[in-house]
């Protein structure tokens, strides 16, 4: 027969015996393709909390290698279920407390009337600070009570167009005003640091209740005392924290991947929460609560009355700087 | 009314990215925005599955529940859908979506990622129904035509199913007790936790 | 007053000059997700607007 009829058959032959001892070998394959298969429930059983799922993709945005992630359900049910209660708790129980004290305890007065001497208890530079932290702490409080309560609070009030024309502005304004508070931060703690530092002044002070409760009690302090010394560092503290979880919220890409972000948004809000109840007895005592200690951000000065009542050592200080011990009068000194 | 659903049979799936193909055709897509994804676990190892993951259109949807403006609905037919006029762009649903639907057209500052897009399976958004507007914000609406979402319709090997939740859960049980082996209702659970077999 | 003011001008005069290096610096995900192997020329502006 011809020679490429015959080494077709050679090849013929060639190949049916090599499927006959191919056979037998494929059957011993050490690995079986579906019953090694991953599992969906199995892979969900071994997650860690806040684990996810992930695989290959070819999809340059990292994160979208990210299967299922449970911990969103999590983070969910702490933003509808538990921040509104820890929010409602702190801000609605601090104002109630305010409320009670001042119907209790009523404004605080000089007790022996206002003098008509004044002594300047803070420079302008130090106001414009206060007052450049204190603007951008009501809109960023406001803007961010909006996000966690607006969908509560404010959006059947005014229908959905209003209200998310509102929230966009509003998210405008707490993430670009977040920079000036976070200056403001930084520049209070340097020209303050100085006359926070917590001593045994304090303590004494803390024990006599600061006077707060009873007319007619004064325990001694310096500059600041203890409470306006908890303040201050409520607001380092706490803004510092807000400032980084703030950081990592406002430029996402800085996280790896959601589960950090969703730890971040947890600190925010609830360091929120307490950093607002905290400076509403902070606007309380420095407003109403109080008369005569809004003069010390408002004009500068205060009466010498009521610097003395409640700062005693720190007129001593400042009148020896000033002039000689025997003169009870401050000499006038510039405001700026 | 139906109760429609996703259902990616990842023992048939063989990331031909066809689903993800469809997709950016048929809403024209823009670069950078990925409504469906291919994602493949034990990449190159004995067991290998791929899943085609979008939105999964949950009955307790997470970014709905989270939206600080309230933008999302969820349609008669079970499809949850939201309203780029009201989205402040937030990322919020991000956050809470345990399967990454939502995407930005801007990254790397939260004060503007832009509207969240998403899969809208097919069904458009609050604009009217197959209109240029709805179109050039939400895609097309197929839904609106009596058709199913063009991902599942274009799967080569109808790995990637859609419809009504009762029917494609039949569908893959069925497969599974013919061939014997299946990984699962990707996502069910996590998705439609009332009703995770349809 | 004089003071209160000048800090609230401030602030305001802070945010905006921040507003506009941050949107300076923001990318599009077109651009941001985007390998060195693509060259993308348009990227679309469906569902997003021209923005």
């Amino acid at each position: 027969m011809p020679s490429s009829l015959s080494n077709l058959r050679a090849l013929g032959a060639a190949i049916i015996l090599l499927f006959a001892f191919a056979y037998p070998a494929a059957a011993q394959l050490s690995f079986r393709p579906t019953a090694e298969a991953v599992q969906e429930d199995q892979l969900l059983n071994a997650l860690q909390r806040g684990d996810k799922i992930t695989g290959r993709i070819t999809i340059p945005d990292t994160r979208a290698s990210s299967l299922i992630q449970p911990a969103g359900r999590d983070w969910r049910d702490f933003q509808r279920s538990r921040l509104p209660i820890i929010g409602g708790v702190a801000i609605i129980g601090m104002v109630a407390l305010l409320a009670i004290f001042l119907m209790v305890r009523g404004r605080i007065r000089v007790d022996h009337g206002f003098s008509g001497a004044k002594i300047l208890r803070f420079a302008g530079f130090e106001r414009f600070i206060h007052w450049l932290t204190a603007s951008c702490f009501i809109v960023l409080a406001l803007s961010g009570l909006n996000i966690s309560f607006g969908r509560i609070l404010i959006l059947p009030l005014f229908g959905p167009e209003v209200f998310a024309t509102m929230s966009v502005y509003a998210k405008f304004a707490h993430n670009y005003l977040a920079f000036p508070f976070m200056l403001g931060l930084v520049i209070m703690f340097l020209i303050w640091i100085k006359d926070n530092i917590p001593g045994k002044l304090d303590l004494e002070w803390i024990k006599q209740g600061g006077g707060i409760l009873s007319a007619g009690k004064h325990p001694p302090a310096k500059r600041f005392n203890a409470g306006q010394k908890g303040i201050f560092w409520i607001v380092i503290i706490g803004g510092a924290l807000m400032s980084v979880s703030g950081w990592f919220l406002i430029f996402p890409y800085l996280a790896a991947t959601v589960t950090v972000l969703q730890f971040w948004t947890v600190i925010h809000a609830v360091i929120a929460m307490l950093f607002i109840a905290a400076m509403l007895a902070h606007i309380y005592i420095g407003s109403i609560g109080m008369e005569g200690a809004f003069d010390a951000m408002g004009t500068g000065e205060v009466d010498l009355n009521w610097a003395k009542e409640h700062h005693s050592l720190w007129v001593e200080e400042e009148q020896a700087k000033a002039h000689g011990p025997s003169d009870s009068t401050p000499r006038a000194v510039p405001a700026e | 009314m139906a109760r429609v659903k996703f259902l990616c049979d990842a023992d048939r799936c063989i990331e031909c990215n066809a689903c993800v193909t469809a997709c950016k055709n048929e809403h024209e897509v823009p670069w950078g925005i990925n409504r469906r994804r291919v994602v493949t676990i034990n990449d190159g190892k004995p067991g290998e599955r791929s899943v085609s993951m979008a939105c999964m259109h949950c009955t307790d949807a997470p970014c709905a529940a989270v939206c600080p403006v309230s933008c999302f609905y969820t349609t008669a037919d079970g499809v949850v859908l939201h309203s780029k006029d009201l989205c402040i762009g937030c990322g919020y649903c991000f956050y809470a979506c345990p399967f990454g639907a939502p995407q930005y057209p801007k990254v790397g500052n939260f004060g503007s990622r832009g509207k969240m897009d998403k899969c809208t399976y097919c069904a458009g958004g609050p604009e009217a129904d197959s209109t240029p507007a709805e179109y050039a914000k939400y895609g097309a609406n197929r839904l609106a035509e009596g058709k199913l979402p063009i991902c599942a319709e274009m799967c080569s090997t109808k790995s990637l199913l859609a419809g009504d939740g009762a029917i494609i859960a039949q569908i893959y049980k069925e497969r599974v007790m013919k061939r014997g082996y299946g990984s699962g209702m990707w996502g069910w659970t996590t998705a439609y936790s009332d009703s995770p077999t349809g | 007053m004089k003071v209160f003011v000048a800090a609230v001008a401030f602030a305001v005069v802070a945010a905006v000059g921040v507003a506009m290096v941050l949107n300076s610096i923001q990318e599009p995900s077109s651009v941001a997700f985007t390998t060195s192997g693509a060259r993308v020329s348009d990227p679309g502006h469906n569902l997003i607007g021209s923005g």
